[in-house]
């Protein structure tokens, strides 16, 4: 019951603040103007970091709004407050050495009211909800290092050109002692097999192929009808 | 979709082929010192015995808490700089601290085992004026903070107000200063000069006023410079006109008794003002009934307040220094006094009695290139067998910190001085003494065939023997275990390694920024040091006093190291900025000796100074100093100078720049060392002003004079070593209305040859200009991110005159292409990495509030980026346009050693092409080595020797194996 409630209340403040921010949409530039009231704000969130005690960051953490244009700390239990922030529209950031935290825009209106959304640099007066008071999540550990290359067996043995130059040897040196060439029959079937694969009795020369090969891909879009090309070409010699 | 992929993809591939550190190389080549500042307060931790920690506060803004056994730090915050971080008070209690920062806009309180913020609150607006912890029979829970107009009292657990009073007649009284001895009142102590001390008394438990009086006192003008409140609250003030004390009970209502110094038997050094130091130990509890009267300025007097009468227990004279100290229940006072020239001897004194406490002796020796010690921070303690020992931390002027233990022992010492670093050079080790001699050879007189090469054995011998002398010290050193092995960098030592990669940091100090905050007529103190670059140990130091306390600063090396037997030379230029006269320190860079040469004296205020190229006979640069005349004189200024400035003098042109006025002048030397005006550039002051003007850097080499393009033609630079980059911003700050504007200048001719404006932006302008490109950064104000914008100038397809560069004689204007991106942080300081040949491609250092230093690729902007990916493009490898610049943290080359308020980066060439030496200061200081184009010029350090060797082995035996082999076969096949 007491949920529901604060739910609904909750559930309320987002409406009204959304409200009060129709006017902001306008442009980018309808927070910035300092008032001449100077009246001063407050911006509060809490930082998290997952999985990590706060007693083991807070002390190397700080909160930078626009730069260090206004500067705040963490507490112990990671919630933090920036005072004195005139209204306007700024940059937080959580700065630790070793957590990355996504900045967050705030917006804060001449009266008081804020809210915070996603920074683009690009788009900026695109608007993106994020949670205020602010919740700023840490999405891990920042990485300073690059891995080093290491050396490995596998590594060396799957480099393609070592596969290229490693495989045929193994054909050269393997094949002649799988297969006995010796025997007759063997033999028989191989000239058959290299029959198949090969149609001409005789090799031709390996340029003079390449050349007739891509004159004829040339002429004709079918490569069967290329390779009929070639045929009496071989013959003629 | 595809273009995008295609970006994407590209974008991988580039970004993996810049440069990071390895973890492995974490500390290998860089360092970093942590600094505080100039300590303002300080406290030991005493709330436990056994702590290690002293916490400071600093004039930097920044609070932190030492390791008292090492000097380093455990944490530290740092407040935002100017008056609305500074920290006006510091009260400890237990594990929390609580400050008033901001001229008491903000109170904080702090955890100062885990470094953490408990609470922090804002106090009413009011500027500060004193604050106290106040407690009830050792239980403190409250803290009271007196304001121009207003008391508040506020809860130690969590920073909430319990009470607020508006001060009666705050209009007329000026409160000063708080106090509370713990029996439940607060007293405010106020003043109306010349005529009355106001004192009201708060109840603690509402903030109720209960008595209210004002005592007569016509003499007094300042409470906290003048009067102490000691023991069962009686306020005691010292007032040098009558030479006496007054005292006046704060409980009962009653007239100042007057008691002369003279009836003491004490006597006032003349025009000297007397000073009151007291002790109050525990908050909840009454002062000490003992206290200092300093009376002359090293002459101190220990008094007692005895049944209502002053007793005198002991004098100090000489003695420098005093401080009380207090552990447990004990209290005692350390007088610090002169001993021989270079050092002063500290003593324990009882501080009831005055007696000297037994072997408590304790001998600081003073550096005598330092300042004069200023504060003790004495850390008391009980021994086993109850009696009190104690350390102690002493600062001197010059802002270091000392800590010292019985019987002398230093323990670390700080040089806070190097949190205010204003300028800093990197000067090349000497030779060794083998090395010089080789040298030597080479630069005398022939003397004889015979003898020369006698000579030549000679020094061949002496470099064979230190060889051997090395090798066998590295054969020493592998059997030791490694901890063992001491590498010690002392001055005798140092020489140039192979590559040139360690040199010396000449570092100049001074804390001038604040002077708002510092005390008018306190000094500066200026301090040089010099600093291995290899290390970061400190080699010397050298403490200038007598400096103005405005002044600016400019370090030049005159003579560098490559001219033995000449010792180098370097040269500081200080300049006050209020007259603009001007005094030139003249040291050697590697011992900080001054040097034997005299400066000249410079009696009229300087204008401008510049180093030419030329040298004298013994290879010292010629430094030209133009005067408000406009009269130019040279240092050094032999006749061997002077007789080469008048065969240069048509051709030496310098520039002027008034930003007051907006004027920006040119000016040729004749041959009288007068000069004539010769082209001036005036810059509507009233629209806007010149905020930075910017040459090449001299020292800076090009390498190719052009870009090869996609088609195979070159596009070539516009390489004008003369050009200058003058920025301006607007005065109008409205933000519709704001810009920058960028002027690019011929400074030999006055020729403008560029000008550009950035509507709608604002500063700070960081401004970095080579070879032919200018990048800058800016903020814009339409919306509201930082840009970067880079102008590139090109002379065309075609060079003019490839030889040589004239200013005179470039008829064609240059192609100008500039182009701008976003840039998703603010930066604080901008530089770009530098090196010997100029052949390594450029990277853009970039220091960003957050202390990263990032490594951005000049190649990222680049204002050929095309928009469209052509054939063309991708042959030059352009990186297609992006808007918004990347920050990896990759590209961090500091990692996660932070560089707090980064102020300047200076980066030196190294005598590696691929290595640039890179030095970051501001609070802190990081030395560190960049490879923009990756070490191509050296084996990386994980270089795989064993993958190389183990190759070359096996192919050797494969060789070998297949040779016998293949012998075997045609043996075989021979008997077939």
């Amino acid at each position: 019951m007491h949920l529901t409630a604060l739910l609904w209340v909750c559930m309320q403040a987002a409406l009204v603040v959304a409200w009060c921010f129709t006017d902001m949409e306008t442009g980018p530039g309808a927070g910035v103007s300092t008032q001449p009231n100077g009246d001063r704000f407050k911006i509060e969130g809490r930082a998290i970091v997952p999985g990590i005690k706060t007693q083991d960051w807070v002390s190397t953490a700080r909160i930078l709004v626009e730069g260090e244009e206004y500067v705040g700390f963490v507490r112990t239990d990671g919630s933090f407050a920036v005072n004195d922030v005139p209204s306007g529209s700024y940059v937080v950031e959580v700065v630790t050495p070793n957590y990355r935290f996504e900045p967050v825009r705030v917006d804060i209106t001449s009266k008081g009211k804020m809210r915070a959304r996603l920074v683009n640099y690009i788009k900026t007066s695109e608007v993106i909800r994020q949670p205020y008071p602010l919740q700023i999540r840490a999405s891990g550990p920042h990485t300073y290092f690059m891995k080093r290359e290491t050396w490995g067996w596998t590594d060396f043995l799957m480099n393609p050109m070592v596969m290229m130059m490693v495989l045929p040897l193994l054909i050269i040196v393997l094949l002649p002692k799988v297969v006995n060439t010796n025997d007759p029959e063997m033999r028989k079937e191989m000239e058959q097999s290299m029959n198949m694969l090969n149609p001409n009795p005789e090799l031709p020369d390996v340029s003079e192929l390449m050349t007739k090969l891509f004159s004829g891909s040339k002429g004709s879009s079918k490569a069967g009808g290329s390779s009929k090309g070639t045929r009496p070409a071989v013959k003629r010699r | 979709m595809a273009k995008l992929i295609l970006l994407c993809l590209k974008f991988i591939i580039l970004s993996s082929a810049v440069e990071a550190v390895f973890e492995d190389q974490v500390g290998k080549f860089d360092w970093r010192q942590e600094y505080v500042g100039k300590v303002r307060f300080s406290h030991f931790d005493t709330h436990v015995q056994s702590s290690k920690k002293v916490l400071l506060a600093t004039e930097n803004n920044v609070f932190a808490a030492l390791n008292t056994r090492t000097g380093e730090l455990f944490w530290r915050h740092v407040d935002k700089t100017g008056p609305e971080g500074n920290i006006d008070a510091l009260l400890q209690h237990g594990q929390d601290v609580v400050l008033v920062v901001g001229n008491g806009r903000l109170l904080r309180s702090w955890e100062i085992n885990v470094g953490g913020l408990n609470w922090e609150i804002v106090l009413d607006s009011g500027s500060f004026q004193s604050a106290c912890l106040v407690g009830q029979q050792d239980n403190v829970k409250h803290v009271a903070v007196l304001k121009k107009t207003v008391i508040s009292f506020h809860y130690l657990s969590n920073g909430h107000q319990k009470w607020i009073e508006n001060l009666p007649e705050s209009e007329t009284v000026d409160y000063q200063s708080v106090y509370s001895d713990g029996n439940g009142e607060v007293y405010a102590l106020g003043i109306v000069p010349h005529s009355h001390i106001a004192i009201v008394a708060y109840s603690v438990e509402d903030g109720e006023i209960i008595k209210q009086m004002s005592v007569e006192a016509a003499w007094l003008s300042n409470i906290q410079a003048s009067c102490v409140v000691i023991s069962q609250g009686m306020l005691t003030c010292v007032d040098p006109l009558t030479v006496s004390l007054y005292m006046l009970d704060l409980h009962t209502e009653s007239q100042m008794t007057q008691i002369p110094l003279q009836s003491l038997g004490l006597e006032v050094a003349p025009g000297f003002h007397p000073v009151l130091v007291s002790t109050q130990p525990n908050p909840g509890r009454q002062p000490l009934s003992e206290f200092f009267l300093q009376l002359g300025p090293d002459y101190y007097q220990l008094l007692q307040l005895n049944n209502g009468q002053i007793v005198t227990l002991r004098d100090f004279k000489p003695a420098m220094l005093v401080s009380f100290a207090t552990t447990g229940e004990k209290t005692v006072a350390a007088v610090m006094s002169p001993k021989n020239k270079t050092a002063s001897s500290l003593n324990l004194f009882s501080a009831e009695t005055g007696r000297r406490l037994l072997d408590t002796t304790l001998i600081f020796n003073m550096d005598p290139y330092g300042g004069k010690p200023e504060k003790l921070h004495v850390q008391a303690f009980l021994k086993k067998d109850d009696s009190v020992g104690y350390r102690v931390m002493v600062q001197t002027e010059d802002h270091t910190l000392t800590f010292i233990q019985q019987p002398g022992r230093v323990m670390w010492t700080r040089e806070e001085a190097l949190s205010d670093v204003v300028t800093m050079e990197m000067v090349d080790l000497p030779l060794t003494g083998t090395q010089a001699e080789l040298e030597g050879e080479f630069g005398k007189k022939a003397d004889g065939l015979m003898s020369m090469v006698l000579k030549r054995l000679s020094s061949q011998l002496i470099l064979l023997q230190a060889w051997i002398a090395h090798l066998w010290k590295l054969f020493y050193d592998a059997r030791k275990p490694r901890s063992q092995v001491k590498n010690e960098v002392t001055i005798e030592n140092l020489s140039r390694d192979e590559f040139n990669l360690q040199k010396m940091m000449v570092m100049v100090t001074s804390s001038l920024k604040r002077s708002c905050t510092v005390h008018p007529l306190s000094f500066f103190p200026v301090k040089l040091f010099g600093i291995d670059s290899k290390t970061g140990s400190i080699l010397w130091r050298h403490y200038l006093d007598n400096i103005p306390s405005n002044a600016a600063f400019k370090l030049m090396v005159q003579r560098t190291t490559a001219h033995f037997p000449h010792p180098p030379q370097c040269t500081l230029l200080i300049k006050d900025k209020d007259t603009g006269l001007a005094t030139l320190h003249v040291f050697n860079p590697i011992f900080g000796k001054k040097s034997h040469v005299s400066p000249p004296a410079l009696p009229q205020p300087i204008l401008q100074s510049l180093m030419l190229p030329l040298m004298d006979q013994d290879y010292a640069k010629v430094l030209l100093l133009v005067d408000d005349q406009y009269k130019v004189s040279a240092f050094p200024s032999t006749k061997n100078v002077l007789q080469q400035l008048q065969e240069m003098a048509s051709s030496i042109f310098f520039y002027l720049v008034d930003s007051t006025q907006g004027r920006l002048s040119g000016y040729r030397l004749r041959t009288d060392l007068s000069t004539e005006l010769i082209w001036e550039v005036v810059i509507p002051a009233e629209v806007q002003k010149i905020v930075s003007v910017k040459g090449k850097r001299p020292n800076e080499h090009v390498h190719s004079q052009g870009r090869v393009m996609g088609d195979r033609s070159v596009l070539y630079k516009y390489l004008n070593p003369n050009l200058l980059a003058v920025v301006t911003e607007s005065t109008d700050l409205h933000q519709e209305r704001s810009f920058v504007g960028i002027l690019l200048i011929d400074g030999v001719t006055g020729r403008i040859i560029h000008e550009a404006v950035q509507r709608k932006a604002r500063g700070p302008v960081h401004v970095v200009h080579s070879e032919n490109w200018v990048v800058y950064e800016y903020w814009s104000t339409k919306s509201r991110r930082n840009e970067f914008s880079v102008i590139e100038l090109y002379e065309g397809m075609e060079l003019y005159n490839s030889t040589v560069f004239s200013s005179l004689d470039r008829p064609h204007a240059p192609q100008v292409l500039q182009q701008s991106y976003i840039f998703p942080s603010y930066i604080s300081t901008l530089e770009a990495t530098l090196t010997e040949k100029g052949i390594t491609s450029r990277h853009l250092l970039i220091g960003l509030p957050s202390g990263g230093i990032l490594s951005l690729p000049k190649m990222f902007l680049d204002p050929r980026r095309p928009e469209i990916v052509s054939e063309q493009s991708r042959e030059e490898n352009l990186i297609p346009y992006a808007p918004e610049l990347l920050i990896r943290t990759e590209w961090f080359i500091n990692y996660n050693q932070t560089v707090s308020r980064v102020r300047g980066i200076y980066t030196a060439p190294s005598g590696l092409e691929s290595t640039c030496l890179v030095v970051a200061y501001g609070l802190d200081i990081y030395q560190t080595r960049v490879y923009p184009s990756k070490q191509f010029d050296v084996l990386k350090d994980d270089y795989d020797y064993m993958l190389i060797s183990s190759v070359l082995f096996a192919l050797f035996f494969a060789t070998m194996i297949s040779k016998r082999l293949a012998e075997v076969k045609l043996l075989n096949r021979a008997w077939r």
